[in-house]
């Protein structure tokens, strides 16, 4: 008689696992008829998107509040690591992304991009007090960091060469860029200017802006899945960011997150 | 320059996140435990295809990462129709892997078993799967508390992987911390000792176990 | 699934991998020399060095790697330990390995029978003899199974040595996916890859396994 004759009969073990919804004609019917607007966002990003006491706050949060009053629905927030968002995106985990993408050609054949919301122009910081930059073209042969697979840091790389070469490094999110900027590894930081200017005034004693920003003129924007599905979507909101620049919203809320107003383009900026 | 404030003011929602932790390592270790004692006793049946398949499983959920396993789970599943809800696909995607590890350190105490033991119950006539219910497992179980404390002390520090799929756990919650502070250090080293309490705790707890069990 | 993605970032995945195997390996090695010499001090060391060590081991298995590598690398300049991706990597694999090592060899110590060295002793071997004749050997061979089931978890820490910006495999994944928006062809890429080594590494422990064994068995019938 053999002992092992037993084989696992507990294996119907109760997954939870569910169908999932099929496929609807039209996001923006969908959001209103269910009454609530899902977004994801890296939380990570001030001043755009910040856990601050344990609660999302943030220029992102506070647009897209007023757009989902305005569609008359609430908005659900989720906080996803920035290499789980646009993933996360493409397999229907929420509707839309409200974390700030730079409008990009390539990233335009792949999603679908709202208005512009802010400027996203490329800036650096330094550490406090380091004289040997005072102008962005000062980082000529230098160390300078900036986060993986971002539009900034594809035009420092174009900028770095037109000043005859700098030591890049790329990072898998700028909290660690910053870290070694601290830590003495990196001679400057490049990112979105708002969010360079943020951390700047959070820890002046450490890190200090270079300024002009340099490069093309970019911007960032929300995106969506790119489908026929999210098109009146993306129209709705699109609609509502206008009326926010017209009456105002939009000004006094970038007032408040980013310390100046900026005129914002009223149609899609082109990209090359 | 050390911020001591920065901990004292963040550790409410460290805490608040360290909940998570918990949860999903407990969780994990539970199912793990449960599909472990499954897969071991299907890795060492008699029928070929039946431990190849076993055998297969603790080869793929030990060697891929279990990120990726996560993501598999969180962001695959849905393209082919299936859709699991984050906390879910936490649990799940611990408790699959831990089983593979669990399933191999009970196989190796299960070795330890006096095999005289199972013969002389089957000798008395008890059904085979009593004898798995009342002599192997439970044996194997006591033999290799050490080693499942250990398990369990792992999964609390890979836990921190489920944010991959949205869920706020501690170290997660630390990195919004630091983010939004810009003291990436206090917070990492405030999160490092939560850690090490739960793990001393843990392994506190695996050592009282075993001395009762020391029958 | 795109084929052509693998064939056009073939070359840096592979660098990847390589560099990935490279941290393991001299990561791995360091782990159990560091973790061989702490198992030999506590057996044998004094006892306030071993109230020291066991405290070093109980905080480095409570912590995660990603804490520890994260103040080890960004916290390091703070006190004058400045390193670079790689040396740091390696370092914190090597000191994450450690304690799990120690253990390992501590228990493979305490379970060389006693009545084996006692007769050692009543044979007139030598103290050095007797380790190198019957202490080693016996805990070679019962240290290989664990010491491979914990390089093989330790093979997947190196993806965390990423936020280092270690050009590791994940580091080159992640690029990969930055740049293409290619996200599950750079999950079944990870994968397999680790799949893969993994499987290489299961091999060569039961290879070496079967060494030892024969080893043994031809040391003690000699």
């Amino acid at each position: 008689m053999n002992i092992y004759s037993f084989k696992g009969a507990v294996l119907g073990l109760g997954l939870a696992v569910f169908a999932a919804g099929s496929a609807a004609a039209d996001m923006l019917a969908d959001i209103k008829a269910s009454g609530e607007m899902t977004f994801g966002t890296e939380m990570h990003y001030a001043p755009f998107d910040l856990l601050v006491n344990g609660q999302y706050e943030g220029l992102c949060k506070d647009l897209m509040d007023e757009v989902t009053k305005d569609l008359g629905v609430t908005p659900k927030y989720n906080d996803l690591p920035w290499t789980s968002v646009l993933p996360g995106l493409e397999a229907g985990k929420f509707q839309m992304v409200n974390a700030p993408v730079t409008i990009t050609a390539e990233r335009m054949e792949r999603y679908a991009f709202t208005l512009p919301i802010a400027d996203a122009s490329v800036g650096l910081i330094k550490r406090t007090g380091d004289d040997r930059i005072t102008k962005p073209e000062d980082i000529a042969g230098l160390v300078v960091g900036s986060q993986k697979g971002s539009a900034q840091l594809e035009q420092l790389k174009v900028f770095g060469e037109g000043l005859g070469g700098i030591d890049v490094r790329e990072y898998s999110s700028v909290d660690e860029a910053y870290a070694d900027l601290a830590a003495g590894r990196l001679d400057a930081v490049a990112g979105s200017f708002p969010l360079l200017g943020y951390a700047a005034s959070k820890r002046p004693e450490i890190f200090e802006t270079v300024t002009p920003v340099f490069g093309e003129k970019k911007y960032f924007a929300w995106v969506a899945v790119k489908s026929e599905e999210t098109e009146s979507m993306i129209a709705a909101v699109n609609e509502i960011l206008l009326n926010m620049q017209d009456d105002g919203r939009m000004a006094k809320l970038h007032e408040k997150w980013l310390g100046t107003a900026v005129e914002l383009p009223r149609e899609m900026p082109a990209v090359k | 320059m050390f911020s001591w404030s920065t901990i004292v003011e963040n550790l409410p929602y460290l805490l608040q996140a360290t909940r998570f932790t918990l949860l999903v390592s407990g969780l994990g270790m539970g199912l793990g435990l449960v599909m472990g004692i499954v897969l071991c006793v299907a890795r060492l049946s008699p029928i070929r295809w039946i431990s190849r398949i076993a055998a297969l499983y603790v080869s793929f959920f030990r060697g891929v990462p279990l990120l990726v396993q996560l993501l598999l789970a969180y962001y695959f599943l849905p393209s082919v129709g299936i859709d699991i809800p984050p906390l879910w696909a936490a649990v799940c995607s611990i408790g699959l892997c831990a089983a593979a590890y669990i399933a191999e350190i009970l196989r190796g105490a299960l070795i330890a078993v006096p095999h005289g033991q199972a013969e002389a119950a089957a000798a008395l006539g008890m059904h085979p799967f009593t004898i798995w219910k009342r002599i192997l497992i439970p044996q194997a179980l006591k033999i290799s508390m050490p080693s499942l404390v250990n398990e369990l002390i792992m999964l609390v520090k890979v836990s921190s992987l489920v944010s991959a799929v949205g869920i706020v756990e501690l170290t997660r919650m630390s990195q919004s911390i630091s983010a939004a502070t810009f003291r990436p250090l206090e917070i990492y080293i405030a999160a490092a000792a939560i850690y090490l309490v739960i793990n001393l705790a843990l392994a506190g707890l695996g050592q009282a176990l075993e001395k009762r069990l020391d029958y | 699934m795109d084929i052509d993605l693998f064939v056009q970032y073939g070359p840096i995945l592979l660098c990847g991998l390589l560099n990935t195997v490279l941290c393991w390996i001299v990561g791995a090695a360091g782990g159990v020399a560091l973790g061989f010499v702490i198992a030999v001090a506590m057996y044998y060391g004094p006892r306030p060095l071993r109230y020291v060590l066991r405290g070093y081991i109980e905080v480095i298995r409570g912590t995660p790697f990603l804490i520890q590598l994260f103040i080890l690398y960004y916290g390091g300049p703070n006190i004058g330990l400045r390193l670079d991706p790689v040396p740091a990597g390696i370092l914190g694999l090597i000191i994450y390995g450690s304690p799990y090592y120690a253990e390992i060899f501590r228990a493979g110590l305490q379970a060389v029978p006693r009545g084996m060295i006692e007769a050692g002793r009543a044979m007139a071997m030598s103290e050095g003899t007797i380790l190198r004749r019957i202490t080693l050997p016996i805990l070679m061979v019962s240290s290989v199974p664990p010491l491979t089931n914990f390089s093989i978890i330790l093979t997947k820490e190196t993806a965390i040595l990423s936020i280092v910006t270690v050009p590791e495999l994940l580091y080159q994944v992640q690029t990969m996916s930055a740049e293409t928006f290619a996200y599950m062809e750079a999950m079944f890429a990870l994968a397999l890859f680790y799949w893969g080594f993994v499987e290489v590494i299961s091999w060569a422990g039961r290879k070496l396994e079967l060494k030892t064994n024969a080893f043994l068995s031809k040391e003690l019938s000699a």
